[in-house]
């Protein structure tokens, strides 16, 4: 009865690096393609998505992101980062274009696929999204639990995990005890946990202060460091700035992107868009203030105060 | 879904709505005990017009002072008939005695005279003897003069299945109330539960469940609610049965001519194991219905 899809060796409790994985996810009895390997770990072609017929959210966004990356996307609050990262982990479904995650179009994976999908991702969100009566393991293991993995196997990669995130020994504590950072840390154990191949991050540092959302941001650069693949969206300013990961912004349903990050912006200033528009584009995120120039370019300006 | 993880699950489920399913589960145990009594009910009428039907027996009650000769030429000459499988006589203090016995009454009943009971000629007929045929004979042996009356037993008997029909129709009804009770309350139940783990749902999509992940251990919660919920009645009413047998038994078989029994062994299992699947089939009705996954 069981829709499961092969194991990777790293999901069996293995510890294969995340670049090797075979991306055998799509669904039971699916043919482990070699060549997923080779290809970009998500790829945007010319995506489109509609909420008002008028106004698309997204239009046209192009994006390739390579394995390993960590990448930085920003943009004003109601700018499409959240709707991009729900397409990928087809929360939402794309009205046109397509999105290639190793290769594969995840636009066109049945309802019944879409499980195999996420168990490749790692997804954390502003709001931690953790059960608060279950215990910090409970809430960690369940993405192990979904992989039916034996209880010795699922109790060793939840320690292993927790410790990742700075929560050795805290396996027993209700979650709703825990402060919001580590709530939130619980939330990246548990996206991290099977080791996946991308994770999501959708404003993970949105509710907490300052510097917590830099040690969030330190976790995710170490989970970055182990291979995985780290899409971080956030309209934090602060963050952008502290870090040079390479930096893509949307506005207005458009992608626009950096090689690298805030500082090298600041310094060279500008990147080649794909379509002008009509007019400027000023976007005010906390700290900064990124002007879209007409013709051709995005240039980014420190706020006074 | 893996039956395992789906049990864990389903346990944790339980622990964490506690109270819920306590109301729920001894909400549907009184409807299945509303059920198991009917079915108790019936498995005894049932066992009593069985009795009444395989008999096949009629008596022959003579009248006081009727010559021992005519009465035994009577029983000849009803042995001697080919639908007569036996013709017994009875005396008065025979009759007395076999009441004692069978009844079981003891006490001032059983201090009661022999002249109380008439002599009689018990008399049973062939398997396969028509109603009309027993009419017949009964009829003939009432105008013999040494023969006070004739008990062919046909009216009780047809009054019994009668009754015995209306218990079945009943208790279908019942289990008919029984199974919309069950659905009702295991379905309200799990759509609670559902809509109490709304966010765990959501983060077990997030994280690449199945959809019937999700639904097993609220399936399996559905089950266990159903099996439990019958099992409690079952078990309280085969106390509530030892408890009173005792005391009753006697006084059913002096009344019924059978001993009372307890439901079938075969009845219990499949009532509830039938708890258990209607607790199922509830739960996935309920699911089908509010849980958007």
């Amino acid at each position: 009865m069981s829709k499961r899809g092969p194991r990777t060796p790293a999901q069996a409790g293995g510890h294969e690096t995340t670049g090797s994985r075979p991306f055998s996810f799509f669904r039971a009895g699916a043919r482990n393609d070699g060549s997923a390997r080779e290809k970009p770990i998500l790829v945007l072609e010319d995506v489109y998505k509609y909420f008002d017929r008028d106004r698309p959210v997204l239009r046209g966004a192009n994006l390739t992101i390579e394995r390993g990356e960590f990448v930085f996307i920003t943009g004003p609050s109601g700018a499409g980062k959240s709707t991009m990262l729900q397409l990928i982990y087809r929360k939402l479904m794309v009205d046109d274009g397509r999105i290639l995650f190793c290769g594969r179009d995840i636009a066109r994976l049945t309802g019944d696929s879409v499980p195999y999908l996420r168990r490749n991702l790692g997804i954390v969100f502003q709001d931690f999204k953790v059960v608060p009566h279950w215990t910090v393991a409970e809430n960690v293991a369940v993405p192990l639990e979904i992989l039916s993995m034996p209880q010795k196997v699922v109790r060793s990669r939840v320690a292993e995990a927790l410790e990742r995130v700075g929560l050795a020994g805290r396996g027993n504590d209700r979650t709703a005890v825990l402060s919001g950072g580590e709530q939130q840390r619980v939330a990246v154990a548990r996206a991290i946990v099977t080791e996946p191949a991308l994770v999501l991050a959708d404003e993970p540092t949105g509710n907490l202060d300052p510097q917590l959302a830099i040690d969030i941001l330190t976790l995710f650069e170490e989970i970055n460091e182990s291979g995985i693949t780290v899409v971080f969206a956030t309209h934090d300013h602060s963050l952008l700035e502290a870090r040079p990961h390479r930096l893509v912004v949307i506005d207005e349903g458009r992608v626009f992107e950096a090689r690298s990050g805030l500082q090298d912006w600041q310094g060279s200033g500008a990147v080649r868009r794909p379509e002008p528009t009509a007019a400027p584009v000023h976007v005010h995120t906390r700290g900064a203030r990124i002007d879209a120039d007409p013709t051709d370019v995005v240039q980014l300006h420190r706020v006074a105060g | 879904m893996d039956l395992h993880t789906a049990f864990l699950r389903a346990r944790r489920g339980f622990r964490e709505d506690a109270k819920l399913y306590a109301v729920a589960v001894s909400s549907l145990a009184v409807a299945f005990l509303c059920l198991a009594t009917a079915l108790l009910a019936i498995t005894n009428l049932s066992a009593m017009a069985e009795r009444w039907s395989r008999s096949g027996r009629m008596t022959i009650y003579v009248r006081d002072g009727a010559p021992d000769v005519d009465v035994q030429a009577l029983r000849t000459t009803l042995a001697e008939l080919p639908e007569v499988s036996s013709a017994t006589t009875l005396s008065a203090a025979e009759a007395r005695e076999q009441f004692v016995r069978d009844a079981n009454v003891g006490g001032e009943l059983a201090g009661l005279p022999a002249d109380a009971f008439p002599a009689s000629i018990e008399v049973t007929l062939r398997t396969g003897v028509t109603a009309a045929r027993a009419d017949e004979i009964a009829a003939r042996v009432g105008h013999v003069a040494a023969v006070e009356g004739v008990e062919t037993y046909r009216a009780f008997f047809q009054k019994l299945e009668s009754l015995v029909l209306t218990g079945r129709t009943t208790a279908g009804i019942v289990a008919v109330l029984v199974l919309i009770c069950v659905l009702a309350i295991v379905g309200n139940t799990i759509r609670l539960a559902v809509a109490g783990r709304r966010d765990e749902i959501e983060v077990l999509k997030l994280c690449g469940a199945t959809d019937s992940f999700v639904r097993g251990p609220f399936l399996v919660e559905g089950a266990l609610q159903g099996f439990t919920a019958s099992l409690v009645a079952v078990v309280f009413l085969g106390v509530c049965y030892a408890l009173l047998h005792a005391q009753l038994d006697g006084t059913i078989a002096a009344l019924t001519g059978v001993r009372a029994a307890f439901l079938n062994p075969a009845v219990v299992v499949t009532l509830v194991l039938g708890g258990g699947v209607a607790g199922v089939v509830a739960s996935a009705a309920s699911l089908r219905r509010y849980l958007t996954v």
